[in-house]
């Protein structure tokens, strides 16, 4: 017996002495401050996913996983939405400098991930693509936009925007309060391809949006938003 | 070696012994008889433990050679000692499931005392020093942990600061006692560094050398038969009778047993070292950082888990009056039953009384492990909401799928398995209530969920009760 746990004694101050053992702790295995971490699979999960889904794609904020938004929107307005957030709706801010978790370098990382990942270069060939851009300039007219939205939209949205068979109710006024015009615009050039909600250039069915019909669609929805009653707990 | 290889050997001790005269002092106390039924394998523990204490020390004055007491030192000896020292890693395992393996012995051995009835008299001070032990053992537990000053570290140390600031009156003084400051800084270190390096092992030191006295001079604990019955009147001169009758020396008729149990755990400890490796650091401390959720050692996840369960307001009742009452009746053992019955088979209430501390001890440690209180900071921006949650949802759903996302309700509330558990899972939500029910919840709370009121416009509200009025199963 005591030979035995002699000999057991031995081997097992031996085996310390070994790189293989298991208990011993690989450089790899260190773990990282939440700033140190530069691998953009782990950057994404931890603080896109929830939102934008696991994937890039499927979850309740627009996929980014998307060759033909990444084609639409140029890189440093992604880089400035992550960094400063949207105002105004679930987008947070991510930058140290705006009270986010996230290094300018670890935004880079992110920009950079989003890009070489899921950007396909020949994913938009043979059309203009409207700019990304809206604002106060983009001109766009109400009157315009809302028979571009019977044409083109109604048959999924439903007359006005108050829903249909194949797509919900984007005239809502709770909706409309909650999202950005950006985030309208960039909805109707690029789609949702992973809900189902084709791009700028349609489903085959009608010609593509020009740009102005991209703004005055979009002016109409801008259009639509009314103050939302608050209820009284 | 032949014996007369053992010569010089010999007759260097035989130069020592006749001027210190140690070996003459020892030998009693090796020699002495002890009752024949002691030579058992369930009277190992309290040895094993002191081989533990002994392995503890070794390990840990090697650790002291490198550790670095300070808030900017301590975390980066540690990553030294991990992946750069010769065999430092090693010695930070050891020392860890050393001291694991000690907290689990030794409670071990006291309930192996317990219910042998060797707390009765005349051994009563012997187990009140053990008590001593045990609490200082886990004192020993709780600084060293500290002493790892990471993350968890910083928060088992800001746990324990809110417990001892609930201290009515004295609790500022008492926080400024444990932390060398109002706050957790580098003095901390040093103040812990000292409690686990000098102070406690000094006393524990001392205690064992008392404890072991007092069982040298008492004599161990006979096997206790059912019947017979201890009286103040005619216990010593029976076991005295005993051990006359049939007494074997201690040494080495009942040590090897003991000696054998000393080797297989300390060999278990290395095992486990060499297997599993040292424990963190996990993460550097940074007090900005509010998002992680620290979990303590093993030996206190019971007390986390019965945290997590009370009633807030009871907490500060519980954190207050219970280790002293927990403490208070440790020591009262003896003097409560410390005569009569000895043997576990007519002690009845006592085996319960074991049996319902060891179940709910484990059991909570068992929730402890699972944590499903511990809210998850980290599921608004990493939990997805679930695939077949987005699918077929309108504009004004999906907005309120990220509301729930950017309000944080998913920190308690799972979907699809993902997030915390505080609060209900919200799958099927829609099925238990009602709009109006939804609605009310959110911006009035309830239970322990926080009311959101202000914190929600009206078309937040909107989305939200829109979205989880989708979530049927
Ligand atoms: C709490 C939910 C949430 C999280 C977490 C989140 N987003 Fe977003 N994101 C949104 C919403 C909502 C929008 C649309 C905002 C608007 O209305 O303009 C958005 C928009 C964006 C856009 C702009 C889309 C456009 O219109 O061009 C980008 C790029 C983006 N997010 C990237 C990220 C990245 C990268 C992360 C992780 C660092 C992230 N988001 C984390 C909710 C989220
Ligand atoms: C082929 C059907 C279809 C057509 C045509 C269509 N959509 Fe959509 N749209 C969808 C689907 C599907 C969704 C995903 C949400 C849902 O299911 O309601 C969606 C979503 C949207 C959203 C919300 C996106 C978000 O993430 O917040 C907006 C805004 C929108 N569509 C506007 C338009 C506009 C404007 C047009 C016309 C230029 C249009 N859609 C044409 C099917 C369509
Ligand atoms: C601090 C943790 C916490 C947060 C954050 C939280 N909840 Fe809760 N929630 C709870 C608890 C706990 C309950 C159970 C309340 C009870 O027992 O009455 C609950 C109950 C609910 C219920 C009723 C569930 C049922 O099965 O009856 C709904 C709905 C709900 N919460 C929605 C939300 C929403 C939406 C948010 C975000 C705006 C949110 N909660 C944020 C803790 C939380």
């Amino acid at each position: 017996m005591t030979r035995f746990i002699t000999a057991a004694f031995a081997a097992m101050l031996a085996l310390a002495g070994c790189d293989a053992v298991p208990g011993r702790p690989r450089p790899d295995a260190r773990e990282l401050a939440p700033t140190e971490v530069m691998a953009f699979e782990t950057l994404y999960a931890r603080n896109c996913a929830g939102c934008h889904g696991q994937t890039g794609r499927l979850g309740a904020a627009r996929a980014l996983n998307d060759p033909v938004y990444l084609a639409v929107a140029p890189p440093e307005r992604v880089r400035r939405v992550i960094a400063t957030g949207v105002p105004g709706t679930a987008q947070p801010p991510f930058a140290l400098s705006a009270g986010g978790p996230l290094t300018d370098s670890q935004i880079d990382v992110l920009v950079r991930g989003i890009k070489d990942r899921w950007q396909r270069p020949g994913a938009v060939t043979g059309h203009q693509i409207p700019p990304y851009d809206g604002g106060r300039a983009a001109g766009g007219d109400v009157g315009r936009g809302r028979a571009v939205f019977a044409s083109a939209c109604a048959r999924c949205h439903g007359d006005d925007g108050r829903g249909g068979p194949r797509g919900g109710g984007v005239a809502d006024s709770s909706y409309l309060a909650l999202v950005s015009d950006q985030h309208l615009r960039t909805t109707v050039i690029a789609g949702r391809s992973d809900l189902g909600m084709p791009d700028w250039r349609g489903d085959g069915g009608t010609a593509p949006l020009t740009p102005q019909q991209v703004s005055d669609v979009v002016a109409w929805l801008v259009a639509q938003r009314r103050p939302v009653p608050g209820r009284l707990p | 070696m032949s014996a007369r290889g053992l010569g010089p050997v010999r007759s260097t001790l035989g130069w020592l012994e006749e001027r210190a005269g140690l070996g003459g002092a020892i030998a009693p106390a090796l020699d002495h008889p002890v009752p024949r039924s002691t030579a058992s394998w369930w009277y190992v523990f309290g040895s094993a433990t002191l081989a533990l204490f002994v392995l503890q020390v070794v390990t840990g004055i090697c650790l002291a050679l490198v550790y670095v007491p300070s808030a900017e030192g301590a975390y980066q000896s540690l990553l030294y000692l991990n992946f750069q020292a010769p065999f430092g890693w090693f010695l930070r395992a050891v020392h860890f499931w050393g001291s694991n393996a000690m907290v689990a012995v030794m409670t071990l051995h006291m309930i192996q005392v317990f219910l042998w009835g060797a707390h009765k008299y005349p051994r009563e001070l012997t187990w009140i020093v053990g008590v001593f032990l045990f609490l200082c053992t886990l004192g020993m537990a709780f600084t060293g942990q500290i002493l790892r000053w990471d993350q968890d570290a910083y928060w088992g140390l800001g746990i324990g600061a809110s417990i001892a600031s609930r201290a009515p009156g004295v609790g500022d003084a008492l926080v400024s006692l444990l932390l060398g400051g109002p706050i957790i800084a580098g003095r901390t270190l040093s103040r812990f560094f000292a409690v686990h390096v000098f102070l406690v092992p000094g006393i524990l030191i001392g205690m064992i050398g008392l404890h072991i006295w007092l069982v040298l001079r008492i004599g161990i604990n006979e096997w206790p038969m059912p019947g017979r019955v201890v009286t103040r009147e005619t216990y010593r001169q029976r076991y005295e009778e005993e051990v006359h009758k049939d007494g074997v020396s201690f040494f080495p008729y009942a040590a090897r047993k003991d000696m054998v149990a000393c080797g297989v755990v300390v060999l278990a400890v290395v095992l486990c070292a060499v297997l599993f490796g040292p424990f963190g650091p996990h993460g550097v401390p940074d007090p900005t950082l509010i998002d992680t959720a620290p979990k303590p050692d093993f030996y206190f996840l019971a007390l986390y888990a019965l945290f997590a369960l009370l009633p807030p307001w009871t907490e500060t009742v519980v954190i207050l009056v219970g280790p002293v009452l927990a403490i208070g009746a440790l020591f009262l053992v003896p003097f409560i039953a410390g005569t009569g019955e000895k043997s576990w088979k007519r002690r009845p209430v006592a085996v319960l009384g074991v049996l319902v501390i060891v179940l709910t001890v484990t059991t909570l440690a068992g929730l402890g492990v699972a944590v499903p209180w511990s809210p998850q900071m980290e599921a608004w921006t990493a939990a997805a909401t679930p695939v077949r949650y987005v699918k077929g949802r309108t504009p004004l759903e999906l907005q309120g799928a990220l509301v729930l996302q950017n309000k944080q309700c998913r920190t308690c509330h799972s979907l699809g398995g993902g997030g915390g558990r505080r609060g209900p899972a919200l799958d099927g939500i829609a099925t238990r209530q009602t709009r109006d029910q939804l609605i009310r919840q959110v911006l009035q709370g309830g239970g322990n969920m926080p009311a959101y009121g202000k914190n929600l416009s009206p078309a937040e509200v909107n989305a939200l009760v829109a979205f989880m009025g989708t979530l049927r199963p």
